[in-house]
């Protein structure tokens, strides 16, 4: 029987614990899948007890070195590859909840060594092309791709990716330089660096694909269409996770996957809701 | 399996609706060949004031006088405040004495057979959410969303049902938003206190599809092609019409635009009454 499972990293910084909230995550996982329910949390941070026991294993981070120009230092996420548990991972940014089960993207996924989610929706659920945050990918023709979420499988093909990925992260600056030079990020970025892995590793028509089912909810205000855009998504439009588990986002009630982005988003009242949920169904 | 047409018709101090409704079912005559009854509150009046009528059926709700008071704009430079009567759309489901209705507001000029194909599917609910403005420098955003930050609105103007469990549950729940308005436009971020039926239509469509996007309601061939009632009708002559259009940023003035073979929601009521009186609309 072939390992499957989901794999969260989250390195706390001073003010923002985001091992809390990968453990909201992990609780809306295992309230949600319906086979595939594995868990795997890769962290230098402490985790507390109580968090730990929705993780099927704590990961230490392969290779910690520090990254200048990167405060939240997520760019070691390039060695998840090298630290899943799994034979088949889908990664997932520790500030997103899973709301639905999405056992059809582990069977699309399955035909792909390394696949990318390529298309993000507003919270009315509908897609969206982000030509606010992403004008180097624009500029530069590159894959509209999202390292936080993506799946791969332990092969070579994989594996050889992983390794240019993590090239392309420890020379972002020639790397961006060469690749990504119209509209330059002078910070490094997994998304623009993944974007150019592809590119270099040649697999374009393989990382990612227009039938692609793999898609979240992306609540970085700027992309809501929104006439105004305040500086949260959450003065704009009112937010409840009910009863069920059903998160209300504007009287629309959203599905699959919610990348929430804004860190208050996950508060006591959010978490003792998704606890409930989680020991109503232990 | 009985297939018909419903308008409803509810006079005022100034409009007589009975009248449009009557030019309104001769155009569906004509041009859908399926038979028209009328739902209203002048059931005498029709009677004595239009003995040649040519409606299949009155159906009477002479007990609904609940009205608001709205203004009614007839071109750029007029308008009159006067009452509006239109809480009694939700009763077509139990009034309608046919399988398969459509149900068609009395401004909406039929002048082509494009819905005809339409009345012969199975879908429990089709009515329009793309419009088109017949002048093509308004901001439509009112017509796209029922607010920019909410969910999509539909156009209660024209639609077509088949009557089941579900479109039953479905008026019903028309009937309760209807009931409790001031809670959903709460809900909804509506800032209007008036009920529309567009707007609770919308609602209850959100809610049928489980508060996300969904196949509840079925899109009508087409679109909503409209005139606003700041234009202004000026003839009729077989399927063409011609407006007068409103300028964009010169108050009272307009440009000429003709349709042909076009449904259209003619909303200055007004000038299209004029024109059936036999002037010219202006």
């Amino acid at each position: 029987m072939v390992s499957k499972g989901f794999l969260l990293f989250a390195q706390n910084t001073d003010s923002i614990d985001y091992v809390e909230q990968a453990y909201a995550l992990a609780l809306s996982i295992k309230n949600t899948q319906h086979d595939i329910r594995n868990v795997s949390l890769v962290t230098n941070s402490k985790v507390p007890k109580k968090y730990a026991r929705v993780f099927d294993q704590i990961i230490p981070i392969p290779y910690f070195k520090k990254i200048k120009n990167s405060p939240l230092q997520a760019e070691h996420r390039y060695q998840l590859y090298a630290a899943t548990p799994y034979q088949e991972t889908m990664v997932l940014d520790s500030d997103m909840l899973l709301l639905d089960d999405i056992g059809s993207w582990w069977n699309y996924c399955g035909n792909y060594d390394v696949h990318f989610c390529n298309r993000v929706t507003d919270y009315k659920l509908e897609t969206v092309v982000d030509t606010v945050h992403r004008k180097t990918f624009m500029a530069n023709q590159l894959p509209n791709v999202y390292y936080a979420l993506h799946y791969f499988k332990k092969s070579d093909t994989a594996s050889e990716f992983y390794k240019i990925l993590e090239f392309v992260v420890n020379n972002w600056e020639a790397c961006y330089g060469r690749f990504a030079s119209d509209e330059y990020q002078n910070w490094v970025s997994m998304d623009v660096s993944t974007a150019i892995a592809i590119k270099l590793s040649g697999m374009e028509d393989v990382a990612y694909s227009t039938c692609n089912p793999m898609r979240f909810t992306h609540m970085k205000p700027a992309i809501q269409s929104w006439p105004i855009v305040p500086d949260s998504w959450q003065t704009a439009v009112p937010c409840v996770l009910n009863n069920h588990g059903k998160l209300i986002v504007g009287n629309i009630q959203q599905d699959k996957l919610f990348h929430y982005v804004e860190k208050h988003f996950v508060n006591k009242k959010i978490l003792s809701k998704l606890e409930e949920l989680y020991d109503a169904k232990a | 399996m009985s297939i018909g047409a419903v308008v409803v018709a509810q006079n005022n101090s100034t409009i007589d609706y009975v009248k449009l409704a009557i030019f309104s079912a001769k155009q569906i005559n004509k041009f859908l060949d399926i038979p028209v009854s009328i739902v209203t509150d002048s059931k005498g009046y029709l009677e004595s004031q239009y003995p040649d009528h040519p409606f299949d059926q009155i159906l009477d709700i002479s007990e609904d006088a609940f009205y608001f008071q709205r203004r009614f704009n007839d071109g750029a430079l007029a308008n009159k405040v006067l009452e509006w009567k239109n809480l009694s759309r939700y009763r077509v489901y139990d009034l309608t004495p046919y399988d398969t209705t459509l149900v068609v507001d009395v401004d909406y000029i039929i002048n082509s057979s494009v819905l005809k194909p339409a009345l012969f599917l199975d879908h429990p609910l089709q009515i329009y959410s793309q419009s088109m403005d017949i002048a093509n420098w308004r901001n439509v955003e009112e017509f796209q969303r029922i607010n920019p930050y909410s969910i999509p609105f539909y156009w209660a103007t024209v639609f077509i049902f088949n009557k089941g469990n579900v479109t039953s549950a479905f008026f019903s729940l028309l009937s309760h938003i209807k009931d409790n308005w001031e809670y959903f436009r709460t809900l909804y971020c509506i800032s209007s206190p008036m009920f529309r039926n567009d707007l609770a239509f919308s609602i209850a469509i959100h809610i049928m599809n489980g508060k996300k996007s969904g196949d509840f309601a079925q899109e009508l061939p087409g679109k909503m092609i409209y005139a606003k009632d700041t234009d202004v009708l000026i003839s009729v002559k077989d399927t063409a019409m011609k407006f007068l259009i409103e300028k964009k940023d010169y108050l009272g003035e307009y440009n000429v635009a003709k349709t042909s073979g076009l449904d259209i929601h003619v909303m200055n009521k007004l000038s299209l009454s004029r024109y059936i009186d036999g002037g010219s609309g202006v």
